[in-house]
C-alpha cells in the first residue's frame, strides 16, 4: 500500500521549503523539498577583496548575520596572520551573545512556541500573547547589544577583519546592564517552562558535532568534537565532510564522509551535550532542577537547548560587560598576504563552515561556505524518516503537524542553506 | 472600522527585510491590532487567499515562477509596497547580471542541470507596477513604521529621497570623503539610516541604494583622482544595490 502526503509551504521556518513523505510497503521516506531560489554568492565572491566578504556573507541571513561576518574575518585573520587583542574578542563574543539572544528568542518564542499550545502564529491566539511578549522583550535586549556595537541588529556595520571599525566604551555597554540582568533572572525561570512542554519519545542512536572550547562554551573559537569521541582541529574537518546535491533541494547538504557516510546533528543540542560542563553552576543547578537530563538523547527538544543557551547568552553578556576594559585602538593593523583557511563558528544553529583562499592583492580566489542548516538536513530527513517508521499508522493530518513541529525543533534557516 | 489586510510575501533574499518587521518589537502589538496580518509566512501559518489592502514584498525576482508569482501577488493587492535593496535593485545576487549564470551554476552545484535560475536576478517594479518602495539592506525599522502609519493615514510617507551627506553634516559627522580622501557613497546614497557607517569612521557602502538624481559620474571623478582605478569604482557601487547604481550612472546599466 502507498500512502503520500506532503506539506508545500512551511510556515514559521526562515525561508522556503516543503516537504514530501511517501510511505510505501511499511517503509517511509521523508524529504524536506528546499525551493528556495539560489544567490550564488560563492560564485559573485571571487575576484571580491577580502574587506567585502564580511558585508557580503552577512546578506546571506537575515537572522544570523553576525555569525557569518565572525566565520569570514576570523578566517581572514587566520589567513594573514593577524591577533587580535583580548578586549576585542570579548566584544565580539558579546556581538554574538546578542545575535544568539535575537535568534534564539525569535525561535522559541515566535517560531516554535506556538507548536506547543495549537496557535497559527505567536498573536493569533489571545492566550499565548503573554509568552509573544515576554519573547520579544529578550529578542529586543540581544537586538539592542548589536545596534551598541554595530549599529544595527540586521547587517551591523562595524565589524572587519583585524577588530572593529568603532568601539563603544564601559559606560555606553554599562548602560545596558540592569536590564539584561534582568532579563536573564528571567530567562533562567523559562528553563523549567521550557523543559515542562511535552515531547514525543524519540531515543536513537544519532550522531552531533560541535565546537569544544577548552575553556568557554563555544562561539568563535574551538575543535571540532563529536559524540562519539572524535576530536579535530577546525582547519582539518573539511577532510571529512562531503556537500552532495539532491534533485529535490536548491540547498547542498553535508554529510561525513570517513568510516561509512552519514548524516550529523549540529546547532544548540550539539552544542550543549559537548559542552555543558562549560556552564555556569547556577545554570547547571537551574537545568538540574528541571530535571534535564544531559546528554539529551531527543533531537526534538531543541526548545529546551534553546532556553538553557539563551540564558547562557545573558549571563555571558554580563560577565563580558562587567569585566570589559576599552582598549586603545579598535583593530589590529596587518598586511593581507596570500593563503588559504577554513574557520568555523557558532552559529545560533550550529556551526557555519567558511573556507576562503585570497591571493596576493587580497582578493578571493575561491570559497566555500557551508551552513548549519545543510549540514542538518540530511539528519532532518532520517530524523523525520525515523518518526514516521514508528507512527505510521496515525491520521495524515495528525503527522503533517507532528512533521513540522519536528522540523520546527531543528529551526532550519532555509535562506542560509541555499546562499 | 475594518482593519486592511496586510501580506508579507518573500522572493529571493536573506529574510532580513521581514524580519524587520518582527524587530519592531515596541510596535509590534500596534501592528497585529491596525491590520489583519492575512499572509505572513514567516510568522504563520496562514493560507494565501484574498485580496490585500496593502503587501509587503521582500526579495528579488530570479526564478522562472517568481515572474507569475509576483504577478499574483500585484492582482491580488491595491497597494504594492517594496522592502528593501533586493526587490527594489535586485539585491546582491544581482551582481550575476554581469556575469555568465551557467559559469555560476558550475560554480556552486556539482549537478549545475539541476538547477533553475534566471540570468538576471531584478528588482520587482522591472515586473509589476510598484506604489511605493522603501530602501535599505535592510529597511530601516523607523522608516518602516512611517510608511505603515502613512498607510493608515492615507498620507504620504515622510521618507526623504536626498542624500546620506545631508542626514550626515546635519550629524556633524567629520566628512570621511573631504578629509581623508576615503571613497564614501555618501553623495549619491539615499538617506534613512541614520548615518551608521560614517558615525563609525566608515565610509557609506551604499546600502540604502542611489538617491533621486544622484551624479554618480562626478563622484567616480572625485573616487579617480583620490587614486582609486576604474575598476575599484566599479566594485565600489557593486554591491547590493549594483542594479540601481549602475542604472542610476548611465540609464544602461553600464558605467
Ligand atoms: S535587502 Fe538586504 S536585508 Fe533585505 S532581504 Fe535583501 S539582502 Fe536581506
Ligand atoms: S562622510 Fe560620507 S556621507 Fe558624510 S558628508 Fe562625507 S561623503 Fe557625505
Ligand atoms: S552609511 Fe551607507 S552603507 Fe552604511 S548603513 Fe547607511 S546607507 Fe548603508
Amino acid at each position: 500500500m502507498k500512502r503520500v502526503f506532503s506539506i508545500g509551504y512551511l510556515s514559521r521556518v526562515e525561508g522556503e521549503a516543503g516537504i514530501t513523505a511517501e510511505i510505501l510497503d511499511g517503509k517511509a521516506v521523508v524529504r524536506a523539498r528546499v525551493f528556495e531560489a539560489p544567490r550564488f554568492f560563492e560564485a559573485f565572491l571571487r575576484g571580491r577583496h577580502f574587506s567585502d566578504v564580511a558585508d557580503f556573507t552577512a546578506r546571506i541571513c537575515g537572522i544570523c548575520p553576525v555569525a557569518y561576518q565572525m566565520s569570514s574575518v576570523h578566517a581572514m585573520e587566520s589567513i594573514f596572520g593577524v591577533e587580535v587583542e583580548e578586549p576585542i574578542r570579548q566584544l565580539r563574543r558579546l556581538l554574538y551573545c546578542g545575535e544568539w539572544i535575537e535568534s534564539h528568542s525569535l525561535h522559541i518564542y515566535m517560531l516554535q512556541g506556538p507548536d506547543f499550545y495549537g496557535c497559527e502564529s505567536a498573536w493569533s491566539d489571545r492566550q499565548y500573547l503573554p509568552l509573544a511578549r515576554r519573547g520579544l522583550s529578550f529578542k529586543k535586549l540581544g537586538n539592542q547589544i548589536m545596534t551598541i556595537l554595530g549599529g544595527r541588529p540586521i547587517h551591523p556595520v562595524s565589524v572587519k577583519a583585524g577588530g572593529f571599525f568603532k568601539i563603544p566604551d564601559k559606560k555606553t555597554l554599562s548602560g545596558l546592564l540592569p536590564d539584561i540582568e534582568r532579563a536573564y533572572e528571567q530567562t533562567l525561570e523559562a528553563v523549567s517552562w521550557a523543559a515542562s512542554l511535552p515531547f514525543n519519545d524519540n531515543d536513537w542512536d544519532w550522531e552531533c558535532l560541535s565546537l569544544r572550547g577548552p575553556n568557554e562554551y563555544p562561539m568563535n573559537y574551538g575543535n571540532v568534537s563529536s559524540n562519539k569521541g572524535a576530536e579535530k582541529p577546525m582547519a582539518d574537518f573539511l577532510e571529512d565532510v562531503r556537500e552532495y546535491q539532491v534533485a529535490y533541494s536548491t540547498a547542498l547538504h553535508a554529510e561525513i564522509k570517513t568510516e561509512g557516510p552519514r548524516p550529523y546533528l549540529v546547532g544548540p543540542v550539539a552544542r550543549l551535550n559537548l559542552n555543558h560542563d562549560l556552564l555556569p553552576p547556577e545554570i547547571k543547578a537551574a537545568i538540574r532542577q528541571c530535571g534535564i537530563r544531559l546528554p539529551m538523547t531527543n533531537t526534538h527538544m531543541g526548545i529546551i537547548a534553546r532556553s538553557i543557551e539563551l540564558a547562557y547568552a545573558f549571563h555571558e553578556a554580563v560577565r563580558i560587560i562587567k569585566t570589559y576594559e576599552m582598549p586603545g585602538r579598535p583593530s589590529a593593523c596587518f598586511e593581507p598576504r596570500a593563503g588559504q583557511a577554513v574557520w568555523i563558528t557558532e552559529a545560533p544553529r550550529g556551526m557555519l563552515i567558511h573556507h576562503y583562499e585570497i591571493d596576493g592583492e587580497g582578493l578571493v580566489k575561491r570559497c566555500a561556505i557551508i551552513p548549519p542548516t545543510s549540514q542538518n538536513l540530511g539528519h532532518m530527513e532520517k530524523d523525520l524518516n525515523h518518526f514516521m517508521q514508528m507512527h505510521m499508522g496515525e491520521p495524515a493530518n495528525v503527522l503533517r503537524k507532528e512533521c513540522e513541529k519536528i522540523i520546527r525543533s531543528y529551526d532550519p534557516c532555509i535562506s542560509c542553506s541555499v546562499h | 472600522m475594518k482593519r486592511p489586510w496586510i501580506g508579507v510575501f518573500k522572493f529571493t533574499s536573506c529574510d532580513g527585510c521581514q524580519l524587520s518587521v518582527l524587530n519592531m518589537e515596541d510596535e509590534l502589538p500596534d501592528f497585529v491590532s491596525l491590520f489583519q496580518v492575512a499572509y505572513f509566512r514567516e510568522a504563520g501559518d496562514m493560507p494565501l487567499r484574498g485580496r490585500f489592502d496593502i503587501a509587503l514584498v521582500e526579495g528579488s525576482v530570479s526564478t522562472g515562477w517568481q515572474k507569475a508569482q509576483i504577478i499574483e501577488v500585484r492582482e491580488r493587492t491595491r497597494h504594492l509596497v517594496t522592502i528593501g535593496a533586493c526587490a527594489a535593485a535586485g539585491g546582491l545576487q544581482a551582481l550575476r547580471n554581469w556575469a555568465d549564470i551557467e559559469d555560476y551554476k558550475r560554480l556552486v552545484y556539482p549537478s549545475p542541470d539541476m538547477i533553475e535560475t534566471l540570468p538576471c536576478s531584478t528588482p520587482v517594479s522591472d515586473h509589476v507596477y510598484v506604489d511605493y518602495e522603501l530602501w535599505g539592506c535592510p529597511v530601516n525599522c523607523d522608516e518602516l513604521s512611517e510608511m505603515l502609519g502613512s498607510f493608515l493615514l492615507d498620507r504620504k510617507p515622510g521618507i526623504p529621497a536626498y542624500s546620506l551627506c545631508m542626514e550626515c553634516k546635519r550629524k556633524g559627522v567629520p566628512c570621511l570623503l573631504v578629509a581623508k580622501s576615503e571613497p564614501c557613497l555618501g553623495p549619491v546614497t539615499r538617506a534613512g539610516c541614520g548615518v551608521l557607517c560614517p558615525s563609525m569612521e566608515r565610509p557609506c557602502y551604499g546600502c540604502f541604494g542611489p538617491k533621486e538624481g544622484a551624479n554618480i559620474g562626478s563622484l567616480l571623478e572625485a573616487f579617480r583622482n583620490a587614486g582609486f582605478s576604474s575598476h575599484e569604482c566599479v566594485l565600489l557601487l557593486d554591491k547590493m544595490n549594483t542594479y540601481a547604481f549602475r542604472e542610476a550612472g548611465t540609464g544602461e546599466g553600464r558605467f
